[in-house]
């Protein structure tokens, strides 16, 4: 157990020592983009503003021209007290309310989608390996792929238009109705679910197949080992084998993959959230970037930098219970 | 278990379809698209930079003194009555509108109008319009007039002063930091000012039941859905979910007026200002005008505005000025060299003439040898722009000319055109009330910067003597025929120095589904622009739009 606890410390600061770096990154990589927020935004108006305003625009966006390792240490001590600075492209919101605003929507859509996807392609991935010259087996693997491997925006446009536009069986856009207001109320909730069916089902149907063949791969090799031989000749009920033998073996490398996709779940579904009109982080970094919001896109970059890290980490402890190796 | 499963898949069903109702939309009030957001923000505050507010802000909610009519070019008497100019132009008075009222039932008057500009005065900041480079006061001298006081004679101010959205001093003297302020809770004293609902989804603008335009509006409020993507707006418009919009739409006859030719309706109106092929001046070989003209004569208009806009436009004047800038054509042009007539002959004239000799690859070739050729810099995604270039590329060749086009993403486009590091580009310019803004964008030296160095208009970097001092001419004259014959001269010099070349007019975008509202401007009736993205004189429209 002691060891456990010191393979986690030691990943842990490895993790703050990333953290760190990814924190100045975050800081040097927008400021060496070209342009800046003023100009753009005047030249957004192609002729309808006077130039003189571009002036204005930079006192109000408080943009420095201090040096550049005291823009960093005023940055440090923002992100230390949970400032993140003010928008530019919403001025003059905090950072911190308008990453909000997206966050949550972000984290159930794209993470629900991340969850269901990954469970079932793992599952399905279980029992075809298992059942290798099944029926399902011939079928799923090729059918799956083809739809994972069609361009995601092609097909949630299709699904739009069909399931949403000509059928009606869904609505074309938006977290949740117009008549609705948000709040603990059971329209609200249904509104939101409802809403959510067709977004998550696209992000669902594209990913599902990777997940399955992945599992499904590691388990064949996996059922080849000499191990599971063993325990076939020494009777031990199947179920069990492929659960708790091969199964539990072959998810790990399958669950690396989950850690990585749980944290990049927070830079937003940038594609589902711009057809269904769906509120989130990915929409937000694209307007920050587009407007040159330094302070918007550096707190995006930062919570995907920590929920990257953060979901890594509780796969390297999750790995520990899974895998005995790791505890020596 | 299976059994229990079954019948809660059954119930959600039901449930997820009796919920469908609710997505029905809301026949008393106007939805409207106009801007790119995923989620609102609460912003109601017209003085600060550019691009925070919401769109009702500025017109709808906050008005000014006049509203510029683009298309019968004239302006609208609104919150003043009238204006003088006094004192050989040194001294500009106007009266205010009595009984107007803000929407919570205060009194509006000039010294709300006097504050507004005072402000700026106090918060540099808010000084977008920058206005206190020019001027001195603006005082108050009664209830009804204001005098606004200059440093210097400058009168192409007034279209800035007269366009300054007017906020109510009762409020905003009581702030204390007028640049953090976001005005969550508006009292103005336009035609929409009640915000009667703001989720981040969807917010709705309620009428101002106060307002001073009697019987006026007739719409009850106004709806605001999040649009991401023109996909999403065209869906939207199609099955009667939006009702007016200012977006592009590509083969919209196809896709949007036939499915209901007689509810779905679009204007693109030409604004009277054109798209540019803009040249940099300051390059050896394009700062010879016969050059700039010769690739002019090269470029099939015709084509571009057919492959490249999808016919929705007309190719451009030689003088930019088309629709209802035409007004302003001078009477001699007629006598001058149009240059935006395809003409291959011609431009293989001055190109030779110029010295550029063929090679035997079918390239002309500069004097030292090296091939004459030239990159196009285009804003990557604007598709249009971008097949525009494309073709323009294929006439080129034609002549000699090895073109190439280079996409870039705004930020960094943006900052190549304004260092003036390019050869060709796609792009804009200046434009206002006169053509004035225009050949001031195009021709006038104080707004040339080296090479470099961050120039915010004049990108091509080209500017004349001649035309420096009669833009001095006409900041100083508030005489008609003056400025007419001042923009004629303008003209004139345009024409001869080439510094861009027009490729065609540009378009204002907006369509309107007349479903459930009437009364949209449209080219029978065009009592004020069609596109929302016409600030402030979408104010016309939603004053007379009406419930069907």
């Amino acid at each position: 157990m002691n060891k456990s606890l010191i393979y986690i410390a030691r990943r842990l600061s490895f993790y703050l020592i990333a953290a760190f770096a990814a924190l100045t990154l975050n800081f040097i990589i927008p400021r060496l983009m070209p342009g800046d927020p003023a100009s753009i935004i005047f030249a957004r108006f192609k002729g309808k503003l006077n130039p003189e305003a571009i002036n204005a625009m930079r006192q109000s966006f408080g943009l420095t021209n201090d040096p550049i390792l005291i823009q960093y240490w005023s940055y440090l001590k923002g992100i230390f007290r949970g400032d993140l600075g003010t928008s530019i492209a919403y001025f003059p919101e905090p950072v911190s309310e308008i990453i909000g605003s997206g966050l949550l929507w972000t984290i159930f859509l794209a993470g629900l989608s991340l969850v269901i996807a990954f469970s079932i392609g793992t599952t399905l991935g279980i029992f075809i390996a298992w059942n290798r010259t099944g029926k399902l087996d011939t079928f799923l693997p090729p059918t799956l792929a083809f739809f994972g491997a069609l361009p995601y925006f092609w097909l949630a446009m299709v699904f739009l238009y069909v399931f949403g536009f000509s059928m009606n069986w869904f609505p074309i856009g938006r977290a949740f109705g117009n008549q609705v207001s948000p709040g603990l109320n059971f329209a609200f909730l249904f509104s939101v679910l409802y809403h959510a069916i067709l977004p998550a089902f696209t992000l669902i149907f594209v990913s599902i197949g990777g997940w399955m063949l992945s599992m499904r791969n590691t388990m064949i090799s996996t059922l080849g080992a000499d191990y599971i031989t063993f325990a076939n000749a020494k009777g031990i009920p199947s179920k069990l084998i492929m659960l708790r033998y091969a199964a539990r073996n072959a998810i790990l490398p399958n669950l690396t993959g989950f850690g990585m996709a749980l944290g990049f779940v927070l830079s937003g579904a940038l594609l589902t959230e711009m057809i269904f009109s769906y509120p989130g982080q990915g929409f937000l970094l694209l307007q920050a970037v587009q407007s040159q919001d330094f302070p918007l896109m550096q707190g995006i970059f930062m919570t995907i930098t920590f929920a990257v890290l953060g979901a890594n980490w509780l796969v390297d402890i999750a790995i520990l219970f899974f895998d005995p190796r790791t505890r020596k | 278990m299976k059994n229990f499963i079954s019948v809660c898949s059954i119930l959600a069903l039901i449930i997820f379809c009796s919920c469908e109702n609710e997505t029905g939309r809301d026949k008393e009030g106007l939805i409207i698209y106009q801007e790119n957001q995923i989620s609102w923000v609460r912003n109601f505050e017209p003085l600060n930079p550019v691009s925070v507010c919401r769109w009702p802000t500025r017109g709808a909610i906050y008005e000014p003194l006049f509203i510029y009519n683009p298309i019968k070019t004239d302006w609208t008497p609104w919150l003043a009555t009238d204006y003088k100019w006094q004192e050989n132009n040194k001294r500009l008075i106007f009266t205010i509108r009595s009984g107007v009222k803000w929407s919570d039932g205060k009194p509006f008057s000039a010294h709300d109008v006097a504050y507004t500009f005072n402000l700026s005065k106090e918060f540099p900041a808010l000084d977008t319009r920058n206005h206190w480079e020019y001027l001195k006061s603006v005082i108050a001298i009664s209830d009804t007039e204001i005098e606004v006081n200059f440093k210097r004679i400058y009168v192409p101010g007034f279209e800035s002063i007269a366009g300054t959205y007017i906020i109510p001093k009762h409020i905003w003297s009581n702030l204390k930091d007028p640049l953090k302020f976001n005005n969550p809770n508006p009292v103005g004293t336009g035609p929409f000012t009640e915000i009667l609902r703001f989720n981040s989804q969807v917010w709705e603008l309620g009428k101002n039941y106060n307002y001073w335009q009697p019987g006026k509006p007739h719409v009850e409020k106004l709806i605001f859905p999040t649009f991401s993507s023109n996909e999403q707006t065209t869906l939207a418009l199609l099955s009667g979910n939006l009702d007016w919009a200012g977006a592009f739409i590509p083969a919209i006859d196809r896709i949007y007026v036939e499915k209901d030719p007689e509810h779905h309706h679009y204007w693109f109106r030409n604004t009277g200002h054109s798209t540019f092929l803009l040249t940099n001046t300051k390059d050896p070989v394009l700062s010879d005008v016969n050059v700039r003209k010769a690739i002019s004569y090269a470029i099939d208009r015709e084509q571009v505005v057919r492959v490249g806009m999808y016919d929705y436009t007309i190719p451009a004047h030689v003088t930019s000025l088309s629709g209802p800038m035409a007004k302003w054509h001078s009477p001699e042009i007629k006598n001058k060299e149009n240059w935006t007539v395809f003409n291959l002959e011609k431009a293989n004239n001055l190109l030779d003439n110029a010295g550029f000799e063929w090679n035997n690859k079918e390239e002309r070739i500069k004097p030292g040898g090296s091939p004459l050729e030239f990159d196009i810099i285009v804003v990557s995604g604007w598709s249009d722009w971008v097949r525009s270039a494309q073709v323009i590329t294929q006439n080129l060749k034609k002549v000699g000319i090895k073109a190439k086009v280079r996409t870039y993403d705004f930020g960094a486009w943006i900052a190549r055109m304004q260092q003036g590091d390019f050869e060709m580009a796609i792009g804009w310019a200046d434009k206002g009330a006169t053509p004035y803004n225009f050949f001031k964008s195009m021709m006038f030296s104080g707004y040339v910067k080296p090479i470099g160095e961050t120039a915010d208009l004049n990108w091509h970097r080209f500017g004349l003597e001649e035309v420096d001092l009669l833009i001095k001419e006409f900041e100083q004259t508030s005489d008609e025929e003056r400025i007419k014959n001042i923009i004629s001269k303008l003209q004139h010099l345009f024409i001869e120095n080439a510094p861009g070349i027009p490729l065609f007019s540009e378009l204002s975008w907006a369509e309107y589904n007349s479903k459930y509202f009437t009364g949209f401007p449209n080219e029978q009736n065009p009592y004020g622009p069609l596109s929302p993205n016409e600030q402030p004189s979408f104010i016309f429209t939603l004053l007379n739009v009406k419930k069907r």
